[in-house]
């Protein structure tokens, strides 16, 4: 058990890193002392429990154990109501580590890097007070629907892990600025992700990407975007697989082009569902729509004038397409819509 | 030509007043300037107020000019924080690890007739207080924080300084050129990890 040198009348950080702890006392403490911690580092040490003297410090914002070897954190943490950043990589912990009640802290920063948490565990996903949550270097296969109730979060940290899709409500966290995919085995990205309006920063090398989504221009604000050791098309491939649309597609793609007017009288709810299932053709030069049947299209995009990206969007018929991209192999220069302009997605690392 | 016993550094100070001493002359020994650049071994304490990090991607941070012969600079990086791939602009370049660790992954210079983009050459991770050099006989190089629990920050030695690079788009081995952009607090991120 170690005791620690004379802490400073004024000190409220303390530094208990690299000692070889495997437990400590800080019993011989006067209260006052006690509730002058406000950070506390027991990094590097062989730490295989939390010691219970900490949770005592009722005043902790701060808590690093990172580098030992706990394998739960007990519930006794519930006691430590101000902590505000709670950071734990390399231990042994997995989502069935944490006490029941740990949704009702109010932490902000959560760092598990490093462990073996193979799902994100659902305390974490009733935290709505987390602004950056790291769950890098785990054992996660897959971001549950639940993420979206992280309402303030501004960083996910995902990056070394074995995700293979992204869901849709990953695009509802409208707080998130820095988005972490790297490192994992993401075959494509949800349109959706488009709803990120703060998003500053999207790291997706080393995935199995193939396209991005055409959707991704959208994201105005976006600085950072690292895409290199992805498997990205650099010539146009030809989709070859087109199932040609049903009559009932047919019928109702000349009901919604040619505005026919039809109601409840005319037809049976399952029909007039189906009409306003309508998608409306992306290419901007077609007032067509589709419903079902689809042709996916990639299309090159210049960042910047450099770069060539394949960005991939969806068109009612292999027919549908812009003028200038009828010869897609061609070198021409790009037209206004396949470019992107200078100041828009300034740093794309893909190389 | 005599040449100077040199001390190993004990302290950042020491070793930038060394870096001074053998720069003066115009010839550069590069496995003298590896050396001792190797055997400085790092106190966090030292050069902490260089080590600015940014969130997003890897920062450069100016510590010394080296009377117009050499720029040293320390460079942080996050989490996942990796450059392009890039030259270096005839100049050497040394690489020293002050904490954590690198992956520096060589290319070589693309060829006109580049099929399936550009090979690795080779790759290799730097460890603390290793310092590797590079220059563009050798080859272009990737450098890369793999880890997703541990920043790294390394020391950078240019010489002569360089003002613009060229990166590299691993896939198709096109090249563009990168200048280096001067903030007035100092200078501002290479846009090195910035571009494909």
């Amino acid at each position: 058990m170690a005791r620690f040198p004379n802490m400073d009348d004024k000190c409220s950080v303390l530094y208990l890193s690299r000692l070889h702890l495997d437990d400590l006392s800080l019993d011989h403490l006067t209260d006052s002392k006690r509730q002058q911690i406000q950070q506390l580092h027991l990094t590097y040490n062989r730490l295989s429990f939390l010691p219970p003297s900490v949770c005592f410090l009722c005043n902790l914002e701060y808590l690093d154990i990172s580098n030992n070897a706990l394998t739960v954190i007990p519930d006794d943490i519930m006691r430590l109501t101000n902590l505000k950043t709670f950071v734990a990589k390399n231990n042994l912990l997995d989502e069935s580590s944490f006490p029941k009640e740990f949704e009702r802290m109010q932490v902000e920063t959560l760092n598990m890097s490093g462990n073996r948490f193979e799902d994100i565990p659902m305390q974490f996903l009733k935290m709505t007070t987390l602004q950056s949550l790291s769950l890098g270097g785990n054992r996660l296969k897959s971001i549950p629907a639940e993420i979206e109730n992280l309402n303030s979060l501004e960083m996910l940290y995902l990056g070394g892990n074995l995700i293979s899709s992204i869901p849709p409500e990953v695009a509802d966290l409208t707080s998130l600025r820095y988005l972490v995919l790297c490192d994992n085995r993401i075959q494509s990205i949800p349109p959706q992700l488009s709803k990120l309006h703060s998003l500053l920063s999207l790291s997706l090398h080393n995935n199995l990407l193939t396209f991005l989504p055409r959707e991704i221009l959208s994201l105005v604000h976006l600085q950072e975007l690292s895409l290199r050791g992805n498997p990205l098309v650099v010539r146009f491939i030809k989709d070859m697989t087109y199932d040609p649309p049903s009559l009932m597609e047919l019928a109702a793609r000349v009901i919604k082009s040619q505005n026919l007017p039809f109601s409840s009288c005319d037809l049976p709810s399952n029909l007039i569902h189906y009409l306003n299932l309508a998608s409306e053709c992306p290419n901007p030069k077609c007032a067509g729509v589709y419903f079902d049947s689809c042709v996916r299209h990639i299309k090159f995009v210049d960042f910047c004038g450099k770069y060539r990206l394949p960005l991939m969007h969806y068109l009612c018929s292999p027919q549908c397409s812009s003028p200038c991209s009828s010869n897609p192999q061609s070198d021409a220069e790009s037209e206004e819509e396949n470019s992107v302009p200078a100041d828009r997605l300034q740093r794309v690392l893909l190389g | 030509m005599e040449h100077t016993e040199l001390i190993k550094p004990e302290t950042l100070e020491d070793l930038i007043q060394t870096l001074h001493k053998i720069f003066e002359s115009d010839s550069v020994n590069v496995e003298e300037v590896q050396n001792i650049m190797e055997s400085y071994e790092s106190k966090p304490h030292e050069w902490m107020k260089y080590a600015k990090f940014d969130q997003y991607r890897y920062t450069r941070n100016l510590v010394n000019e080296g009377n117009g012969k050499f720029n040293l600079m320390i460079l942080c990086w996050g989490e996942g924080h990796g450059s392009s791939i890039h030259d270096h602009t005839d100049s050497h370049c040394f690489l020293k690890l002050l904490q954590g660790q690198l992956k520096e992954t060589l290319f070589d210079w693309p060829d006109r007739k580049l099929q399936g983009g550009m090979q690795q050459k080779s790759q290799r991770v730097l460890l603390e207080n290793q310092c590797a050099y590079i220059n563009d006989s050798i080859g272009l190089h990737r450098v890369e924080n793999v880890s997703h629990t541990e920043t790294a920050v390394s020391l950078h030695l240019y010489s002569p300084p360089f003002q613009t690079c060229q990166t590299f788009d691993q896939r198709t081995g096109h090249h563009n050129t990168l200048t280096l952009t001067r903030a007035l607090s100092g200078l501002k991120g290479f846009n090195i990890g910035a571009v494909l």
